[in-house]
C-alpha cells in the first residue's frame, strides 16, 4: 500500500513539475529565442496594427499548466478516496560517540 | 539526539514548519491573500448585491482558451449560478483564508478562480507569469503548506474530536 502511494505521489509531483516547468519555462525560453514578442501576446504599433505574433500559441502553454494542475486534482481525489497511511515517520537514536 | 530516517527528503536545510518566523509568514500571506479575494467580493456585494451580471457575460466571450467551450458553455447554462456566486464565493473565499477555517476547501475555491482569471484575462504581453497566475500560486502555497494552520482557527478546528475520527477532513481543513 505505501509503495503504491509512493509510486503515485512520485508520478503526479514528478508530472505536474514537469507540465509547468514546460508550459512557463522551456517554452518561455524557446519564445524568448524566437525573438519579438519576447511575451506571449501579439505585439502591436500604435495604430493597432499586429507586427509580431507568439511563435508557441499561449493557448498550449496555458493548456500544459493547467494539465499540471489537473494532474494534482487528480491526485487529491486520489488521496482523498484511498486509506490514510500511518504516520511511518520512525526517529533512529544517534549516539553520541 | 535523533534524525528523521522515513523521510528522504530531509536534510539539514528542510524548511522547518514550526519555526516562528516561517509560521508567522505564511500567517500573513493567507490572511493578505484573504483579504484580497473578500474585498473583491464584499464590493462586488456593496455595488451590484448578488447580481453580479458581468460575469456570465466575462465567460461568454472566454473563447478559443486552453479551457476549450467550458466556460463558454458555463456562461451560457449557469449564469443563475455564475451572477451571485462570484461575489458570494470571493466573499466566502477569503472569509475563511482570514480566518484560515477550511482553509484548504477555499484555497482550492480560490484556485479555481484564477485559473479562469487567468487564462480569461490573457494578459500575456510580458509572458505568461503575470499577476494572475501570482495570485493563482498563492493559493496554491496556502493549500499545499496548510496555512490555516498557522494562527487560524483550523488549528483548533483539527483538534476536535470529529476530526479526529475523520482525519480525512484535513483534506479540507489545514
Amino acid at each position: 500500500m505505501t509503495d503504491t502511494n509512493d509510486i503515485v505521489d512520485r508520478i503526479a509531483m514528478g508530472l505536474s513539475a514537469a507540465l509547468f516547468t514546460l508550459g512557463i519555462v522551456v517554452l518561455g525560453i524557446v519564445e524568448t529565442l524566437a525573438g519579438k514578442p519576447f511575451g506571449a501576446a501579439p505585439l502591436t504599433n500604435d495604430a493597432g496594427e499586429v507586427i509580431a505574433t507568439p511563435m508557441i500559441d499561449p493557448t498550449i502553454r496555458t493548456g500544459l499548466v493547467i494539465a499540471g494542475l489537473l494532474v494534482l486534482a487528480l491526485w487529491g481525489l486520489y488521496k482523498v478516496a484511498t486509506p490514510l497511511v500511518e504516520e511511518t515517520t520512525t526517529q533512529r537514536e544517534m549516539t553520541a560517540d | 539526539m535523533s534524525t528523521q530516517a522515513a523521510n528522504p527528503l530531509a536534510t539539514e536545510f528542510e524548511l522547518e514548519l514550526d519555526k516562528p518566523l516561517t509560521a508567522y509568514w505564511l500567517a500573513i500571506v493567507r490572511v493578505l491573500t484573504g483579504w484580497w479575494f473578500f474585498h473583491a467580493g464584499i464590493t462586488k456585494i456593496i455595488e451590484n448585491g448578488l447580481n453580479f451580471s458581468y460575469g456570465p457575460a466575462y465567460m461568454q466571450q472566454m473563447t478559443g482558451t486552453a479551457l476549450g467551450p467550458i466556460p463558454v458553455w458555463m456562461g451560457n447554462n449557469l449564469g443563475w449560478l455564475i451572477a451571485p456566486g462570484v461575489p458570494l464565493f470571493e466573499t466566502l473565499i477569503g472569509l475563511a483564508l482570514i480566518a484560515g477555517a477550511l482553509t484548504r476547501l477555499a484555497a482550492l475555491g480560490g484556485v479555481f478562480f484564477m485559473v479562469l482569471f487567468w487564462v480569461g484575462n490573457a494578459g500575456f504581453g510580458h509572458g505568461l507569469v503575470n499577476s494572475d497566475l501570482m495570485g493563482l500560486m498563492l493559493f496554491m502555497t496556502v493549500l499545499v503548506l496548510g496555512a490555516g494552520r498557522y494562527y487560524g482557527l483550523d488549528a483548533i478546528i483539527e483538534k476536535t474530536k470529529l476530526v479526529e475520527q475523520n482525519p480525512k477532513l484535513r483534506y479540507i481543513l489545514g
